[in-house]
């Protein structure tokens, strides 16, 4: 019964999204410009050989999927979350006998993980068509599982960062913030082991890399089986944290309303 | 002083005693709920009115535990809002007109199963609800179809089934008809009437339209200024609280004004005389008395006044006489 007060409000945003067909339909167009045009860029650059020790075929896949893992998000969710907060609507959520934090987890999780459903198939084409097959066999099976973690890390992190606005109200500096950082430390644009030695050190220390660089570079077939862990353990630390600040959150509501 | 149980009454629904809330502004603190208490049997219809900026809304966040006061106690279901919401939340179904609880997307049925898991009802509990509130509300052919495409009425009776799928005891409406068509608003007066008196619902309505009022409330507090000015029922409302009586008079010919202290005139054709009476400066005999003396009367009626003109004035002067 208990798992029900979370499966039963993402099982309903999963089956919201489907119904609006014509967002899936522009998801899906943007994922597929975005991976292609990236890919092709990635396939020039490693005419010659290898670039960081990833090849033209590996750079497909592995853009191909971080995309799907960036894609499958809202993109504007901190910013909506901070609407929401100053709107009212999450003092209306407080109606119910459930955490907000925990409804709003599972209802944003279930949304992305339905649109990563949709977004795969897309990009196993694009990169079947591109380059032919994953480089690696357990590559690509593990990579869906770290998919799924990097989505979820990514919508736990970001009901942290957002939790600022019961605090802060305008949250855009910080999603626009966030955003970059997804891009450039979380290996969405490029394999960490591109950048500078202590820039990549940096970036792999920072929970962005679980959220398009780990299942990237596994699907690109460098498997490292002990990253799906490192996944599993920022999750728990953001859906800790993104429940903390929005249980203390909602008492802040309480003493100062909207 | 602390909240003292009465252990030989049946608990009220809702009890508050001295509730006080402040806020921080710009210009230092603003009260927005002054010593308001109110106490609510189970089972009573209630409106819950006042102007804009009375402290409604506030003291319906302090009574539903979304906000905590600065100072005052309360109980709803015996529980203290603040400290026991999500237990509260439970036990209460709130219904905002101008906030829906269903996804356009998706259908009412679907926005239900989303609903029944929160407040962790089981799947067969949730199959009987929803057949029962279909029957209940008229709506169940209107649950398999997308909420976006049903009209506003429609959509209000799904909305009134979703804060009723949990058996809430008590339930808070906040402009419950705003927008709604004339059938529409009739209907959904009827629906709340009949669940109360079907089901025990106690229902504590707020609301500007005064047909809400009058067609749904048993009993009326009117707050103003953060602290309840009346609390009694419609005809007390009419009757004691302002002296005032409309007099209206059919005239068989043409008729002097009456002049008479306490008497204004609000229209004089050669067939009809209407009136307004304030009782606490003359009498409704002596004005029946003076007209039957000096008119030719076919008809005559003493009414009360329309209640919104009775909320006006006492929202005009900030209380009653």
């Amino acid at each position: 019964m208990r798992g029900r007060r979370l499966t039963a409000p993402a099982g309903a945003a999963s089956r919201r999204l489907l119904a609006d067909v014509a967002g899936l339909v522009s998801v899906s167009a943007f994922y597929v410009v975005v991976s292609v045009v990236l890919a092709g860029l990635w396939r020039a650059a490693t005419a010659h050989g290898p670039v960081a020790g990833y090849t033209g075929r590996e750079l497909t896949w592995y853009i191909v999927t971080a995309e799907a893992a960036t894609c499958a998000i809202n993109p504007r969710l901190i910013e909506e979350i901070g609407d929401d907060v100053v709107s009212g609507a999450v003092t209306v959520e407080m109606l119910r006998p459930a955490a907000v934090g925990g409804v709003r987890l599972a209802v944003e999780t279930g949304r992305a993980l339905t649109r990563l459903a949709v977004l795969l198939p897309v990009g196993a084409v694009i990169g079947w068509t591109a380059v032919g097959p994953p480089p690696d066999a357990t590559g690509a099976l593990l990579a869906v599982p770290a998919l799924a973690l990097a989505v979820a890390v990514n919508v736990a992190m970001q009901h942290a960062v957002a939790g600022i606005s019961f605090w802060l109200r305008d949250t855009r500096a910080a999603w626009f913030l966030y955003q970059k950082l997804v891009f450039i430390l979380g290996g969405m644009l490029l394999p960490l082991e591109v950048l500078p030695d202590v820039l990549r050190h940096v970036a792999s220390a920072l929970p962005f890399a679980a959220m398009a660089y780990v299942p990237a570079r596994t699907a690109a077939g460098h498997v490292a089986p002990g990253l799906l862990l490192v996944q599993a353990g920022w999750l728990v630390v953001f859906v800790v944290a993104a429940l903390a600040v929005f249980g203390a959150g909602e008492r802040r509501l309480q003493e100062v309303g909207t | 002083m602390g909240w003292v149980p009465d252990h030989t009454a049946p608990a009220p629904a809702i009890e508050a005693t001295g509730l006080v809330k402040r806020f921080h502004a710009r210009g230092g603190e603003v009260e927005a709920v002054s010593r308001l208490s109110v106490t609510v049997p189970a089972g009573e219809r209630v409106a819950y009115i006042g102007p804009n900026g009375a402290g409604k809304s506030t003291s319906i966040k302090i009574l539903t535990g979304i906000l905590r006061p600065t100072a005052g106690d309360a109980r709803v279901l015996g529980l203290v809002p603040w400290r026991d919401r999500r237990r509260l939340a439970a036990r209460i179904g709130t219904l905002f007109g101008q906030r829906s609880a269903l996804w356009p997307e998706l259908t009412a049925r679907q926005s239900f199963r989303m609903l029944a898991g929160v407040y962790g009802l089981d799947r067969r509990r949730e199959d009987r609800r929803v057949a029962e509130l279909g029957e209940l509300l008229g709506a169940a052919d209107l649950f398999d179809d997308p909420v976006r495409g049903l009209s506003l009425g429609q959509r209000m009776r799904c909305e009134l089934a979703a804060c009723l799928l949990h058996e809430p005891e008590i339930l808070f409406l906040d402009e419950p008809t705003i927008g709604l068509d004339l059938l529409a608003k009739t209907r959904l007066r009827e629906l709340l009437v009949h669940l109360n008196e079907t089901c025990g619902t106690t229902v504590f309505l707020t609301s500007h339209d005064v047909a809400d009022i009058e067609h749904v409330a048993q009993r009326v507090v009117v707050i103003n200024a953060g602290r309840v000015i009346f609390d009694g029922d419609l005809t007390a409302l009419r009757r004691d609280l302002l002296a005032v009586k409309r007099v209206e008079v059919g005239l068989e010919s043409p008729a002097v004004v009456p002049d008479l202290p306490g008497v204004t005139v609000e229209e004089h054709t050669d067939t009809l005389l209407r009136l307004e009476v304030d009782t606490a400066r003359t009498t409704i005999r002596a004005v029946l008395d003076h007209v039957l003396d000096r008119c030719a009367v076919g008809d005559i009626s003493v009414l009360d006044p329309p209640l919104d003109q009775v909320i006006a004035q006492i929202y005009t002067r900030g209380g009653v006489r």
